[in-house]
């Protein structure tokens, strides 16, 4: 519980400072090529490979890092992107994360917005807001780290007992899904980090060739 | 209906046969009982009891309540036979004979083992709409596709057949329908490829009596190309494999996952078929025959005798497996055997049962747009088709673009929950959405037991409209008007219930049981249950008097996509978060809750016993 309200926390600090990056977007021109809420150098880069469970107090401490401009989740990830390749961005340690410009979003991040609402929503409800059914996705995504996230969708997850019986399918050879997991995935990160509003994004950025090439060669496989 | 029965029971005497499902039309005569999930084979959901009337439903309180222990979304409703009270839940499928005469005691449960991995293919939560009565036997359609005939006395498994197969996304949620010595089962998975079809099961020992497929070579379907007809026209010859491209009618949908109606004079099952697989309409061009399709079949061969496509080609969802409704009214002074369904699509058709003659295709929601009307001119081209507007055709908008602004959304204007009519008041009581979409198709592969979707999709309440999800409307099926209408802040996801008592009863998304008057739609009481309603209400007597009973249990398609609330894209960020959230009302649960009127049975309850007799001694 206490997690949670934190958690909460975190995304409100990350909600207020959203809206005042979005002001000054009305008066001046945004620094250029910077992610998210103003994003500086990365903090806590070194915490990106720390276990997916994070401990009480890390969680506890996130609404600070928040309040100085860092982007570090409280899985210890960080999700400045500093390199793009095959028309889809990576932090430092090579972990895909989404880039928002302007309002612009990267077209991965846009594309995991369109996969997600096809292959994730009628079980885990619209924009990663969870529902009746399946768990919020947007949150799932800043407790667990990358990796965990893959084998939970490559392979499936049961919990079924005396209370619950939720089961969520292997989708690893779903090409439907697995060609555009890292999309999914960022997607929900901006969800989760609320970089991203709800709905389908305003602005996105074109689809570069590299990406069409890497799409077309995973699909067709 | 009366006449329909009686005129039944004539046939039945005249030709002196005694057919095995005389328990199905003897128990559903009977208004003290609830004996199948729709009430009766007409899916009129209306009872003649009427103790609790206009006057006193204002009094109800809960009689009492019985937890089912499963947190799932709960559809359908328990049945009543006799003393016994039958519950079902949703995966896993539990069945709980309740002893009404003993408090509710627990008789005798029924706890399937499933695997698990099968809720992995149940594309919109774990719902089951419910069990039907018939010799004896209580019948339970699985998720893993297995359907099972339990001792109603007992509990004791007579039978049990499986008639698909979950790996490629095959289940079932649909409630079954015995008619005479069969038993009719759909298949749902319309979302991953699966191919439709109607699965008639010999009552006594469960064997495979035929199968009638939705798509596909002409004898798969049991259809005659110079028998069986669309619009008054005979099919032809590959009717189906002429209207797909390729192979892609194998994987090309028209699942059966709504609710079957039978007529007994005319020996005429009745249903729809879901959408075609993908959603995106450019992977599969062509009518998509026969998705999307109100389908009359004979009850013995399963040999078809009309079918009437009302969406050809779709491009947003409507699946058309939503009720039919039989009823005997009068037509410009004449008589008519008709059949009344409101499609997801936004139309509300009436057709003429017996030659599948299209009378009526009006819109049940002015909000929707994606049509201006279906072609009613014989003689035209394009007679019985909707007139797509191209600005909503997805179709015609292409891959990868945005189609906004399409009035209804996926869910359409009225999904499964199912409507009722009163005889009395010649009206048809429904429960609706309002709710619009954008609509973005692509280009997917097929992975078998992988969902094959192929459209993202938005949703939000109709624009310029109460701001509400949902209207609970009344309906005349001869005009094709809207008499009343009552705005619902969230989809009316519960199937309504007619009395002789001049009472409409449906329940809401945040858990409210509301009775409304039949003629104005007046609301009369309110009850909020432990959780939200997308069960059906339905009503029995015991011990001399009346009760209701309702299922709570939010989920389903509703629960999953109203539980965060819904935004509005095209209304700029000021609208988002905007709209009401399911989860600010309701929660997880499982409840049943039955209803009374104080006091003992008494005098009051002697009116409403006479029409029993009258009505259960005709027809036994």
């Amino acid at each position: 519980m206490n997690a949670i309200t934190s958690l909460a926390s975190l995304v409100l600090a990350a909600t207020m400072a959203t809206t005042a990056w979005a002001q000054d977007t009305t008066t001046q021109t945004p620094p250029p090529a910077e992610a998210g809420a103003g994003a500086a150098a990365a903090t806590s880069g070194a915490a990106a490979a720390a276990p997916a469970d994070p401990a009480a107090g890390q969680v506890g401490d996130a609404p600070v890092e928040m309040a100085e401009g860092a982007t570090t989740l409280p899985n210890g990830m960080d999700i400045t992107p500093v390199s793009q390749e095959n028309g889809r961005w990576y932090n430092a340690e090579g972990i895909p994360t989404f880039k928002i410009e302007n309002g612009v979003v990267d077209f991965a991040t846009f594309n995991g917005f369109r996969r997600y609402s096809a292959e994730c929503h009628v079980c885990h409800g619209p924009d990663g807001e969870g529902s009746t059914y399946a768990p919020a996705l947007k949150t799932s995504v800043l407790r667990m780290d990358y990796y965990d996230f893959q084998e939970i969708v490559a392979s499936g997850k049961q919990d079924v007992n005396t209370a619950a019986n939720l089961v969520m399918p292997a989708f690893g050879t779903n090409k439907n899904v697995w060609c555009y997991i890292d999309d999914i995935y960022v997607y929900l990160l901006a969800r989760g980090t609320d970089e991203l509003p709800r709905g389908r994004p305003a602005e996105r950025a074109d689809k570069s060739e590299e990406y069409t090439a890497q799409e077309d060669s995973c699909m067709s496989m | 209906m009366k006449r329909l029965l009686n005129s039944t029971v004539a046939v039945l005497l005249l030709s002196g046969t005694a057919y095995a499902n005389d328990s199905v039309l003897a128990e559903t005569a009977k208004p003290e009982q609830w004996a199948i999930q729709t009430g009766d084979y007409a899916n009129q959901r209306y009872s003649e009891l009427d103790q609790i009337n206009r006057d006193n439903v204002a009094d109800l309180r809960v009689a009492w309540t019985f937890s089912t222990g499963v947190l799932r979304g709960h559809e359908g409703s328990p049945l009543v036979i006799g003393d016994i009270m039958y519950v079902h839940t949703p995966f896993p499928n539990n069945v709980f004979a309740l002893d009404l005469a003993n408090d509710g005691k627990i008789l005798w449960r029924y706890e399937p083992q499933q695997d698990p991995e099968v809720i992995a293919v149940m594309c919109c939560d774990t719902v089951n709409r419910g069990l039907a009565y018939a010799d004896g036997m209580v019948l339970l359609s699985q998720a893993d596709t297995t359907v099972v005939a339990l001792d109603a006395k007992s509990g004791e498994v007579k039978w049990s057949t499986k008639i698909g197969d979950p790996a490629i996304g095959e289940t079932l949620t649909a409630t079954v329908m015995p008619v005479k010595d069969k038993v009719m089962v759909g298949v749902s998975g319309g979302e991953y490829g699966v191919r439709g079809r109607m699965t008639a099961l010999n009552l006594a020992d469960g064997t495979v009596a035929w199968k009638a497929y939705s798509t596909g070579p002409d004898e798969d379907m049991l259809v005659d190309p110079e028998k069986t007809t669309h619009l008054g026209k005979p099919i032809g010859k590959d009717s189906s494999l002429n209207s797909w491209e390729g192979d892609q009618w194998k994987i090309g949908g028209g699942t059966l996952w709504g609710w079957f109606s039978y007529d007994p004079d005319l020996n005429l099952i009745y249903y729809g078929t879901g959408n075609p697989s993908t959603w995106n309409p450019s992977q599969r061009p062509g009518d998509n025959r026969w998705s999307m399709t109100i389908m009359a079949r004979d009850a013995d061969t399963g040999m078809a005798k009309w079918f009437y496509q009302m969406t050809p080609h779709d491009e947003w969802d409507f699946d058309g497996v939503n009720e039919n409704i039989l009823t005997d009214q009068e037509v410009d002074g004449q008589m008519r055997k008709l059949l009344t369904h409101f499609d997801r699509n936004g139309f509300a058709y009436t057709l003429d049962r017996e030659s599948g003659e299209l009378l009526v295709a009006e819109k049940f929601d002015p909000a929707v747009n994606w049509a201006t009307h279906v072609e009613m001119d014989p003689n035209s081209d394009q007679y019985g088709r909707p007139q797509v507007v191209a600005e909503y055709s997805t179709a015609q908008n292409g891959e990868d673009e945005n189609t906004t602004g399409i009035c209804p959304a996926a869910l359409g204007t009225k999904d499964q929950q199912p409507a009722s009519y009163s005889p009395k008041t010649q009206t048809f009581y429904v429960p609706t959405n309002h709710v619009c979409m954008d609509y973005e198709p692509f280009r997917v592969a097929y992975t078998a037991g992988q969902p094959y979707v192929g459209a993202t999709l938005s949703m939000y309440p109709a624009p310029n409209s109460h701001g509400g999800m949902g209207n609970f409307i009344a309906w005349d099926n001869i005009e094709g008007k809207i008499k009343w209408s009552l705005p619902e802040q969230f989809s009316v996801w519960s199937g309504a219930l007619a009395t002789a008592g001049d009472v409409v009863f449906y329940g809401t998304l945040e858990g409210y049981l509301k009775a409304v008057d039949a003629d104005t739609g007046e609301e009369l009481y309110r009850f909020k249950t432990p959780s939200g309603i997308i069960g059906n209400v339905m009503t029995y007597v015991h011990g001399g008097k009346q009760y209701i009973g309702v299922l709570s249990g939010v989920g389903g398609w509703a629960g999953i996509g109203l539980a965060a609330g819904l935004t509005n894209p095209n209304e700029g960020l000021g609208a988002v978060g905007g709209y009401a959230a399911l989860s600010d009302y309701t929660e997880l649960g499982g409840q049943l809750t039955v209803f009374e009127l104080p006091g003992e049975a008494s005098a009051a309850a002697e009116p409403a016993a006479e029409p029993a007799p009258a009505e259960g001694g005709t027809s036994g």
